[in-house]
């Protein structure tokens, strides 16, 4: 047995089923090594990563920079809490203010930790303007995480009885459905809490109707426009956030996944409407802003937020939806940027797909029973994108026939 | 007692004529101030009836003048609201943009130098050159945009997408699946300057 090698597929597994909570459904390899958008898994078989941790590696696996910048940083300082000042929290809160919004940054530790922030923001700022009970809307299939504010936003989810009762003050319309959303915003509505693509629910984009219903609504009802760019953001979609490319410019952002290049960080980030709604006492976070994590994400924005590696993202985004789009079997292409989902023919089982596709060599994810979801990381090439779609046509030919 | 043993004597004729004028003169003045009242009432029902009909008219002009007013406090808060977002994605371009480089000259991509100095921001309005939109047909239910509310809507979402690093060609093709503008020119020249 090696050192890469580990202790091998079938003990972990074992391991695995005794003692952790069976939360997840995993697939069956056991990865030891990534490099780029490249994984090796306890044999030594490499694959081509098109789903990046779920965007979050997005620089791909150990890329220099950011390993650089966790090394150095937690051999330095690894934690002090929020009680003292750091300089990567400020100069990262400064690059996050500056580079969107221009408000205010709280950080937490996750994605689902930044929306609860974002929640907490809407219900005190809808107080303030003498709402009693503060109303929160989602959009159908939108996804915000699983703590019981970001999954009282989480139709989907909420309805698990089991898991009951939910926050109250949340309701939700169909996506896309404009009208519905205006008829949900009223007197009491705190915030519309949305994502512009929906990201689990197969990478679902939102019209540019329902953005302006949405931001017109929130103007009429002196709510806040939320937009949840924990998957979407960072450069996913070929800007560093994806609102740029809509008409419509949010009062709060939320992100996570890709800002810390693989360590665990989230934000959610005003503008100025919102900057100054909490105050001390209001919220907090034992780790949240650690030095070490703050470095990881500066040195993240330092590489991501650069209009060369944007662009690179667009054409590549468009490269790999044409040959996508090309494929037998491939019904439909939706997504922008490198967030894409692919619709799959009706007699093809998405799950069988990507299991297959993940014994041929190419991670990607199965969100929905017939949608593949792909989010490469930002830095492949052109010899990466034509391998993925040669091996997703093989797979899916292998699987009609 | 002279005067009550005697009959009295018959009137003259001139004093008796001069009464019945005086009768006829009496009748007509009150035969006119009848006249006068009829029509000093008359005048009155006619005045209260304008009057009411006037307030109705008033109260109808002020409903529709209300209505006007709501519309207009709209209307101006999402030009207000729309505006803001204008401005703020303007400062975020001149943020982005940093001193010295409005002219796209840069060739250093990092904010940070060696030294932890902050640098200048690249230009995020250099040209690149245009990506291809995606050869995939639009998802049927993602309807394009339309309607004057949304004119604010396509200038901020080509400011946006400039300030992004956006190409024109990436605008304009954004513009036109999006808000099925034809003629992107207008909107796009405002931001990035007439196309060479």
């Amino acid at each position: 047995m090696n050192a890469s090698a580990g202790i091998g597929l079938d003990e972990v597994r074992s391991l695995e089923e005794r003692y952790l909570m069976r939360t997840y459904k995993r697939g069956a390899v056991d990865f030891v090594r990534g490099e780029g958008p490249l994984l090796w898994d306890a044999d030594g078989k490499e694959y081509l990563d098109f789903l990046s941790g779920i965007s979050v590696c997005s620089l791909g696996h150990c890329h220099p920079a950011v390993v650089a910048a966790v090394t150095e940083q937690s051999a330095r300082l690894m934690h002090v809490s929020n009680l003292f000042y750091t300089e990567p929290m400020a100069r990262l809160a400064q690059r996050l203010s500056e580079s969107s919004l221009g408000g205010r940054v709280f950080f937490a530790n996750s994605g689902t930790e930044a929306n609860e922030c974002a929640i907490k923001v809407a219900r005190k700022h809808a107080h303030g303007r003498g709402i009693a009970a503060p109303e929160i809307v989602s959009f159908e299939s939108d996804f915000h995480g699983r703590s019981y504010g970001a999954l009282s936003a989480t139709p989907a989810l909420a309805r698990n009885e089991a898991l009951g009762p939910m926050l109250p003050g949340f309701r939700s319309v169909p996506r896309n459905d404009a009208e519905a959303l205006r008829a949900a915003v009223g007197p009491n509505t705190a915030a519309v809490l949305i994502e512009p693509i929906q990201g689990e629910a197969g990478v679902q984009p939102i019209s540019d109707e329902a953005l302006l219903a949405a931001r017109q609504a929130c103007d009429e009802a002196g709510a806040l426009l939320i937009f949840d760019e924990i998957q979407t953001g960072i450069g996913r979609t070929g800007s560093l956030w994806a609102y740029e490319q809509t008409p419509v410019r949010p009062d709060v952002i939320t992100s996570a996944k890709a800002l810390g290049g693989g360590f665990p960080i989230g934000a959610c980030v005003t503008g100025p409407e919102a900057a100054d709604v909490l105050e001390p006492g209001d919220h907090g976070s034992t780790f949240a802003a650690g030095p070490v994590a703050t470095s990881a994400a500066l040195a993240v924005l330092e590489i991501v937020d650069d209009p060369e590696l944007l662009r690179g993202v667009r054409e590549l985004g468009a490269e790999l939806s044409a040959g996508l789009t090309a494929l037998d079997g491939v019904a439909e292409v939706r997504g922008r940027g490198l967030m894409i989902g692919v619709g799959l023919a009706p007699e093809l089982d998405a799950a069988a797909v990507g299991a297959d596709l993940l014994q041929r060599g190419l991670v990607v994810n199965v969100p929905a029973p017939s949608t593949l979801r792909l989010l490469p990381p930002l830095v492949v090439d052109s010899s990466h994108v034509e391998r993925a779609v040669g091996l997703v046509g093989e797979s899916l030919l292998g699987l009609a026939t | 007692m002279r005067g009550k043993d005697r009959p009295e004597p018959p009137k003259p004729l001139a004093t008796s004529t001069a009464e019945r004028l005086a009768a006829i003169v009496e009748a007509a003045e009150r035969a006119a101030v009848k006249v006068i009242d009829d029509a000093e009432e008359e005048a009155r029902d006619r005045l209260e009836q304008a009057e009411a009909e006037a307030e109705q008219l008033i109260a109808g002009r002020l409903a529709e003048l209300d209505e006007l007013t709501d519309s207009l406090i709209s209307q101006a808060s999402t030009v207000r609201a729309q505006s803001e977002q204008l401005i703020a994605s303007l400062e975020e371009a001149r943020r982005r943009l940093g001193p010295g480089r409005e002219h796209g000259l840069d060739s250093e991509p990092n904010r940070y130098d060696r030294q932890g100095q902050e640098a200048p921001r690249p230009s995020h309005l250099t040209a690149v050159d245009p990506v291809a939109e995606p050869a995939t047909p639009a998802p049927t239910e993602l309807r394009p945009a339309t309607g004057e509310a949304t004119a604010a809507g396509a200038r901020l979402l080509a400011t946006q997408m400039a300030v992004s690093g956006s190409s024109r060609e990436e605008i304009e093709a954004r513009l036109r699946n999006g808000f099925e503008i034809e003629d992107t020119a207008a909107i796009v020249d405002a931001i990035l300057g007439p196309e060479e």
